[in-house]
């Protein structure tokens, strides 16, 4: 079979995809619908929080400071010693504390003071949200008390977490999911294909079985990037999450994440004989995926399932996508998900090409 | 993997082996215009043999056909040729190329319908066909294929809306898109109505005068008789015996077949004893005299029931055929 040949079994397979409305539209609702309910709806970054001020300068700057905090919507404000509202912080009862230290207005005087801000690292969801609520006080602060910006600077504590908004976290999550979902299902495809004899009929043409499933990953790879494009316009267009990466890295990542999901597709594909059975193994394989390879939330690994969350594919997709969109997306942090997914590649397309059969 | 559904895999117990039954009742072919020649080939699935030891040959632009019924092996025969199967043992030419080393080059040159309609739900006709062409090397026209098959008005009509008729016409279709020099169609007509039938056999005639080879399988006697130059009759992984329908039936040593029912039971002797008959088998509570003389096996038959008991229920009679002799070879009828 030449190019030609190929490329008609490559557009071929894209159409009837493309036909099979019901699965593609579902596959990508799920990530869309996710990013409504999330970026809307029940956004943590907007629920309420407790903000605590600890005023031991006591002057009139200081004073002004803490005025300034009065009336932000979603936040609760509190008032006590540094000892008492870091031991409530660390019980979890405090979204921030805001230590205004002595000296400050003497510091205002010199045009550079300090706050102290420590913050509840523990939720690394709301941070984003709690550490612009405080900057954006403060930015107001310098600009209409003092009339200079960075007169006073914030002195970040506890913070070794990024600084992103959940709706940035969540959108490489559903890019990956949906990566997962459509590409998994080629293993249900096959094995249709064998129950219905389509199989069977290619055995007895010329057809090579690499040259189909090299097609098929051709055919699904130009699906998943319809998809992910429409994902990551989404997040782009209406929540506003930047690509910081390269779109390079980008293709990259999404290329080796198809073909990583494909081969396991196959594998499964080629080593059950039912629809249903395939079926049932790819929503065992992916349900627990799309929570333990963090789609959704950045669940702390307990340390027993580490070596598996490790292990799984989905984990080193989401990882990838996640440096090239919200961390711009250095090699160095890149090259070991995509190892572990070339990995991945390597050995399920190497056993499905051998336990492949045509019926 | 077990065979398609239809075929409930072959149930042939392993028997003493015979000799190939290949030369059973065929004459040897001139080597020049063979263009398969299948030599004691066999297959078994553990322990049941599903093809056992068969030969045969088929002649450039013959319609060859292997009649046999539900698991004597058909399909399995044409599986191994086509290159879907491997064989246990035994060698296939087809086309001058070893069928099973040299499988892609013949599959470029042969076209296959299978049992099942293999057919790709959303797609439409035209690209089915342009799909399937897309595999081979050599192409044959798609717009003369959907004229040829009554296709045409159908080209941008999904698969899944089309009706049966026309979903199997575009799976032979499918199987031309090669412009294939061998054609294999395994049991085409089952589960057609006697109409298709009549007018699928049209279409393997016109495949026939279009100067291709023709192998079929089918468990439809009238089928075969009306289409095959050749019938290997099957059963049982074994080839019982292989000629025109016409030498074969005219072989019997019969010219009619009395099939009649008793209200008690008849011993085997007395039915031997009356004139004419030539030989008696029983199944499924009915019995088939083989006469040579119609007229006196008939009143022999009368004069039975003035002893009493053995008043006839039915009787049915008819010219000796295909199925006459699958009877006669193997005891039972080809289908239940």
């Amino acid at each position: 079979m030449g190019v030609r040949g190929f490329l008609q079994l490559v557009v071929t397979q894209a159409t009837m995809l493309r036909r099979n409305t019901g699965w593609w539209i579902s596959s990508i609702m799920m990530a869309v619908l996710s990013m409504a309910v999330f970026g809307w709806l029940f956004n943590p970054d907007t629920q309420p929080f407790d903000l605590a001020l600890v005023d031991e300068d006591r002057t009139e700057s200081s004073q002004a400071l803490v005025a300034s905090f009065d009336g932000i919507d979603n936040v609760t404000l509190k008032e006590g010693s540094r000892e008492k509202e870091v031991a409530a912080l660390e019980d979890g009862d405090r979204g921030a504390v805001v230590i205004v230290p002595r000296g400050f207005e003497r510091s205002v005087g010199d045009g550079a003071a300090t706050l102290q801000v420590f913050y509840d690292n523990s939720d690394l969801i709301r941070i984003g949200y709690v550490t612009s609520t405080v900057e954006a006080v403060v930015d107001g602060y310098n600009e209409s008390v003092l009339g200079q910006t960075n007169a006073v600077t914030l002195e970040k504590q506890a913070v070794n977490t990024e600084d992103v908004r959940f709706i940035d976290f969540l959108t490489p999550g559903m890019v990956g999911m949906t990566v997962m979902w459509v590409n998994l299902g080629v293993g249900f495809m096959l094995v249709t294909w064998r129950e219905q004899g389509i199989l069977r009929r290619l055995g007895v043409t010329p057809l090579r079985p690499g040259a189909l499933i090299f097609s098929q990953a051709a055919s699904y790879a130009l699906v998943s990037l319809a998809q992910v494009v429409i994902v990551l316009a989404m997040g782009r267009l209406v929540f506003d999450v930047d690509i910081t990466g390269s779109y390079l890295w980008l293709a990259v990542t999404v290329l080796l994440g198809v073909l990583a999901m494909l081969s396991i597709g196959y594998t499964i594909g080629s080593l059950l004989h039912t629809s249903t059975s395939v079926n049932a193994v790819l929503n065992l394989v992916a349900f627990p995926m799309i929570f333990l390879g963090r789609s959704y939330f950045p669940l702390e690994t307990p340390p027993a399932l580490a070596p598996l969350v490790n292990a799984i594919p989905l984990t080193h997709l989401n990882d990838a996508l996640r440096e090239v969109v919200n961390r711009g997306g250095s090699l160095s942090e890149l090259w070991t998900p995509w190892a572990v997914l070339a990995a991945w590649l390597v050995v399920c397309f190497g056993i499905s090409i051998r336990v492949f059969r045509w019926q | 993997m077990p065979p398609a559904a239809e075929t409930p895999p072959p149930a042939t117990q392993i028997a003493p082996r015979t000799p190939p039954s290949g030369d059973a009742g065929s004459p040897g072919l001139a080597g020049a215009d063979v263009i398969l020649a299948v030599d004691a080939l066999s297959k078994r699935y553990g322990s049941l043999v599903a093809v056992d030891g068969i030969s045969f040959q088929v002649r450039l632009g013959e319609t060859f056909g292997i009649l046999g019924p539900n698991g004597a092996g058909k399909t399995t025969t044409l599986e191994m040729i086509e290159g879907l199967r491997k064989p246990d043992s035994g060698r296939i030419t087809l086309l001058g190329l070893d069928a099973v080393r040299q499988r892609r080059a013949a599959q470029e040159r042969i076209g296959v319908q299978l049992q099942s309609q293999a057919l790709w739900p959303e797609l439409t006709v035209e690209e089915t066909l342009r799909t399937f062409r897309a595999l081979f090397r050599r192409k044959a026209a798609v717009q003369e294929l959907m004229e040829r098959f009554a296709l045409v008005d159908k080209r941008r009509a999904l698969v899944r809306d089309l009706s049966g008729g026309q979903k199997q016409r575009l799976s032979v279709a499918t199987a031309l898109v090669n412009d294939p020099e061998v054609v294999f169609l395994d049991e085409p007509t089952t589960g057609l109505d006697p109409q298709a039938r009549r007018s699928f056999w049209e279409l393997i005639r016109d495949m026939s005068s279009a100067g291709k080879t023709v192998i079929v399988t089918t468990h439809y006697m009238e089928e075969a008789e009306e289409l095959c130059e050749r019938v290997a009759i099957m059963d049982r992984g074994r080839i019982m015996a292989m000629d025109s329908p016409r030498e074969l039936v005219r072989g019997l040593d019969f010219d009619n077949t009395v099939e009649c029912t008793f209200a008690g039971s008849v011993e085997r002797e007395r039915l031997l004893a009356l004139p004419a008959v030539h030989d008696v088998k029983k199944e499924n509570g009915a019995h088939f005299l083989f006469t040579t003389d119609l007229s006196a096996t008939l009143a022999g038959l009368m004069g039975l029931t003035d002893g009493g008991g053995e008043r006839v229920q039915s009787l049915q009679v008819r010219t000796a055929t295909l199925e006459d002799v699958f009877i006669s070879l193997t005891g039972r009828r080809l289908r239940d």
